[in-house]
C-alpha cells in the first residue's frame, strides 16, 4: 500500500514498531539470554552476585551497568562452570548414562504402535475401501503397545529413570497431567456442549450463563484456587459431608494420587467453560441438512456423533486443544497448582512433590532454592522444547496461514 | 437432530446439565455463604448452612472496607492503577505495531511475526529473575510502574496477533481511497484504522484489564512488599497464607474481587467469545 520507500520509509515503519520491538528486547530477549548465559554458571545461594571484571558478566549483568554500579552485593562472586555443560549433566542426571538411556529406548519401543496404527490409519483413509476398520488398527495397536510394555517391563523401565533424575520426574508427571487434563476438559465440554445445542432443553440461556462463570473466575484464579483447597482441607467441605455420611475422609492434600486428581478437577473448573464454548461455536455452525440427511438414510445418534458432529467441529477444537496444551492451563500450570499444594505433598527432601509440575519446579528452584544456574539450564531445556512445539503447532493448527498475505 | 429423543434421554441430559450446573456455581456460592457468616471461619457445622443462607450479616464486609486489619482499598486501587495503566499502554502499543505489521510491507516482516510468537514460548516464570534484576537496575523494583512494564510487555505479542488479525479484515480499499486524496500514513492509522478497529480494541482492552486485574505470579514477585503497594490478588494470597487465616475477611473480599469482573464477563461474553476467534489467535 505505502508506494514511498526508503529513509523515510523505514523511520515511519520503525516508529510504528519500535516501542513493541524495544518491549520485547528487553523483557523477552533479555531473560532469554540472560538464562542461557546464567546455565554455564555456578550462581547459586553461595555464589549469588556477579563478578564485573569479566566481560561477558559486565554485559548482560544489570547490577554490573556503569549507570547502576553502586548495589553489586558482597558474597562470593559466581564464575563460569568447568565444564560449561555441568548444570546440564547434574539436571539430566543419570539419562545420558547407559541404563537410562535403555530405558528411555524401552520407554519409546512401547510407542511405536501407537504411532504405526495412526500413519496406517493414514493410509487407508486416502483408500476407497478398507481392509480393517479404524478402531480396529487402534485396538491393535494398543494391544500390541501393552504387549511390548509388558515385554520390556515398562513399570521397571519407569522407575529406573525416576530414581536417576528430578528433571525426568518432573517432565514426565507435566505429561501425565497435560494428558490427563486437557481430554477431560474437552470431553467434558463437549458434553456439556452437545446437550446444549439440542432444541427441547429448556432453560438454555440460563445453564449457559452459569457455565460461563468459572470462566470469569479463571482471570483470578489465585482466589479461587484457594477456596477449592478450603474444600479439600482436612476439615473441609468435603470431609465435613462425609463424616455426615458415616465416613472418615482421608486428608486429600497428603496423598499423592489424590492431589494429582484434585489439581485435574480444579483445572477442569477453570478450563471447561472455555472448551464448551469453543465447542458450542463449532456445533452451531453445522448446517442442519447434514443431520437430515443422515436421518433419511437411518443413522443412529452415535453414527450421526461420530461420522458428522466430530469431523466437523474438528477444525475449530483441533487448534484450541493445542494451544491450552502447550499454554498456561496445560504444560505451563502453574497457579492453580502453586495456590493449592504449592507441589506437594513431599515425597522427601531433595525430591520434586507428587503434584511438582514443571514450571512449580523451576519456581522453587529459583525461589527458594536460589539455585539461579540449575533453574536457568532448567528454563533453556524447557524453552527448546516448547519452542518445538510452538512451530509445530503453528504447522497443524494453520494459525498463521493467510496472515502473510 | 430431528428425531424426537425418549423421555429417559432427556432426564439424564438435564441430570447432567443440573449436576455441571452445581459444580460451576457451587464454589461461588460457597465463598458467598461464608462471607456472611460471623466469626473467622470457612465452615459451618450446620448441614444446612453450606448450601443455603441461614445467617448472612455484614459485618466482614465492613472490617475489609474500613481497613483496619488489611488495606483491601488500598490493594483494589494499586490493581485497578496497574490493570487501567496496562490497558492503555498495551493499546497504545500495540494497535501502532499490528497496523504496521497488517499495512506496510518491509524486510523481515514474515520472519518477525514468527519470531513474536516463538520467544512467546519462553515461560513467563523463568524470566522471572532476569526481569526483577532490569527493573532493580531501573529503580523500578518493588514499584507499581515496574509492573506495569512487565505486564505490558506481557500482553504485546498476543494483542499485536489479534489486532493485525482485525486490521487484516478491513478492507484496504478506504485507506487506498484516502491515499489518493493525500492521506499520509499515520492519517490513515489514526483515521480510519483505529476508529474502525473499535470492536477488537473492545476486546483487546477488557482482556488486558481481566489480566493486569488478576495475575499473580509476576505481582507477587515484583512488587511483594511494602503491604501498602500490593495488588489484590498478592494480597488476598497473604491473608489466606497467614498463620490464623481470617477466613470470613479472605470470603469477604475474594466476593468483592469476583463480582465485579463477573458481572463485566457476563455483560460482555458475546463480545469476548467473538473476539477471541477474531484474529484467528485462540486461547
Amino acid at each position: 500500500m505505502i508506494a514511498w520507500s526508503g529513509r523515510r520509509k523505514a523511520l515511519m515503519i520503525l516508529a510504528f514498531i519500535g516501542p513493541t520491538l524495544l518491549g520485547i528486547l528487553f523483557l523477552n530477549i533479555y531473560p532469554i539470554i540472560y538464562n542461557v548465559f546464567i546455565s554455564f554458571t555456578n550462581r547459586n545461594q553461595y555464589h549469588p552476585n556477579p563478578d564485573c571484571s569479566v566481560l561477558v558478566t559486565s554485559i548482560i549483568e544489570p547490577k554490573c551497568w556503569p549507570f547502576f554500579k553502586a548495589s553489586t552485593g558482597l558474597g562470593t562472586p559466581y564464575t563460569i562452570q568447568s565444564p560449561a555443560f555441568a548444570n546440564y549433566e547434574t539436571l539430566i542426571g543419570q539419562l545420558a548414562t547407559r541404563p537410562g538411556l535403555i530405558a528411555i529406548a524401552e520407554i519409546l519401543l512401547c510407542v511405536v504402535p501407537l504411532i504405526v496404527a495412526g500413519q496406517v490409519n493414514k493410509y487407508y483413509n486416502r483408500k476407497i475401501s478398507r481392509p480393517i476398520s479404524g478402531s480396529g488398527v487402534w485396538i491393535i495397536g494398543l494391544a500390541l503397545t501393552i504387549l511390548i510394555g509388558w515385554l520390556v517391563n515398562f513399570p521397571n523401565a519407569l522407575d529406573q529413570l525416576q530414581t536417576d533424575s528430578d528433571f525426568f520426574i518432573v517432565v514426565f508427571r507435566t505429561i501425565l497431567f497435560v494428558a490427563i487434563t486437557v481430554p477431560i476438559n474437552y470431553i467434558f465440554g463437549l458434553a456439556v456442549a452437545l446437550v446444549l445445542n439440542t432444541e427441547y432443553i429448556k432453560g438454555r440461556t440460563f445453564f449457559r450463563t452459569a457455565m460461563i462463570i468459572p470462566w470469569a473466575a479463571s482471570t483470578m484464579f489465585i482466589i479461587m484456587s484457594l477456596v477449592w483447597q478450603f474444600f479439600f482441607r482436612d476439615v473441609g467441605v468435603i470431609n465435613q459431608l462425609l463424616k455426615i455420611v458415616g465416613i472418615n475422609g482421608p486428608t486429600w492434600l497428603n496423598s499423592p494420587t489424590y492431589a494429582f486428581a484434585i489439581i485435574i478437577l480444579v483445572n477442569l473448573w477453570f478450563s471447561y467453560p472455555f472448551c464448551f464454548t469453543v465447542i458450542l461455536g463449532a456445533l452451531q455452525a453445522i448446517p442442519a441438512d447434514q443431520y437430515e440427511a443422515a436421518e433419511i438414510d437411518g443413522a443412529t445418534y452415535w453414527q450421526q456423533l461420530v461420522n458428522i458432529t466430530l469431523p466437523l467441529i474438528r477444525p475449530a477444537v483441533v487448534p484450541a486443544i493445542v494451544l491450552s496444551a502447550i499454554g498456561a492451563g496445560g504444560f505451563q500450570m502453574f497457579g492453580t497448582v502453586w495456590a493449592i499444594t504449592t507441589g506437594g505433598p513431599s515425597r522427601g527432601a531433595g525430591v520434586p512433590g507428587a503434584t511438582e509440575l514443571v514450571m512449580v519446579y523451576a519456581y522453587k528452584q529459583v525461589f527458594q532454592f536460589n539455585a539461579y544456574a540449575k533453574a536457568g539450564a532448567f528454563a533453556v531445556i524447557i524453552f527448546i522444547f516448547l519452542f518445538i512445539m510452538t512451530i509445530y503447532s503453528l504447522r497443524i493448527t494453520r494459525i498463521t496461514e493467510g496472515a502473510f498475505e | 437432530m430431528t428425531r424426537k429423543p425418549k423421555t429417559f434421554a432427556v432426564f439424564i441430559q438435564y441430570l447432567f446439565l443440573v449436576l455441571m450446573t452445581i459444580f460451576a456455581l457451587y464454589p461461588i456460592w460457597f465463598v458467598i455463604l461464608a462471607s456472611g457468616r460471623v466469626g473467622q471461619r470457612l465452615f459451618t457445622l450446620n448441614l444446612l448452612g453450606m448450601f443455603i443462607p441461614t445467617e448472612f450479616n455484614f459485618d466482614n464486609y465492613q472490617i475489609m472496607l474500613a481497613g483496619q486489619q488489611q488495606p483491601f482499598l488500598l490493594w483494589m486501587r494499586n490493581s485497578a492503577f496497574v490493570a487501567a495503566l496496562t490497558t492503555i499502554a498495551c493499546l497504545l502499543i500495540a494497535t501502532s505495531a499490528a497496523f504496521a505489521f497488517s499495512r506496510f510491507r518491509f524486510y523481515g516482516r514474515e520472519a518477525a511475526l514468527i519470531l513474536l510468537l516463538a520467544i512467546q514460548a519462553f515461560p513467563a516464570v523463568l524470566s522471572l529473575v532476569p526481569v526483577a534484576q532490569l527493573l532493580t537496575a531501573f529503580g523500578l523494583y518493588a514499584n507499581l510502574w515496574g509492573l506495569v512494564i512487565a505486564y505490558v510487555v506481557g500482553n504485546l505479542v498476543f494483542t499485536t496477533w489479534l489486532l493485525k488479525g482485525y486490521f487484516d479484515t478491513i478492507p484496504i480499499e478506504i485507506e487506498e481511497a484516502a491515499m489518493i486524496d493525500g492521506c499520509g500514513p499515520i492519517q490513515s492509522f489514526l483515521l480510519i484504522g483505529l476508529p474502525m478497529a473499535r470492536p477488537a480494541l473492545a476486546v483487546t482492552a477488557l482482556l488486558a484489564f481481566m489480566g493486569g486485574w488478576g495475575e499473580f505470579v509476576f505481582a507477587s514477585v515484583l512488587v511483594p512488599s511494602p503491604a501498602t503497594r500490593r495488588t489484590l490478588m498478592v494480597g488476598m494470597y497473604q491473608i489466606a497464607n497467614s498463620p490464623a487465616v481470617p477466613w470470613g475477611l479472605f470470603a469477604a473480599g475474594a466476593v468483592m474481587t469476583i463480582i465485579p469482573v463477573m458481572i463485566v464477563y457476563l455483560y460482555f461474553q458475546r463480545y469476548l467469545i467473538g473476539g477471541l476467534t477474531l484474529g484467528g489467535v485462540k486461547g
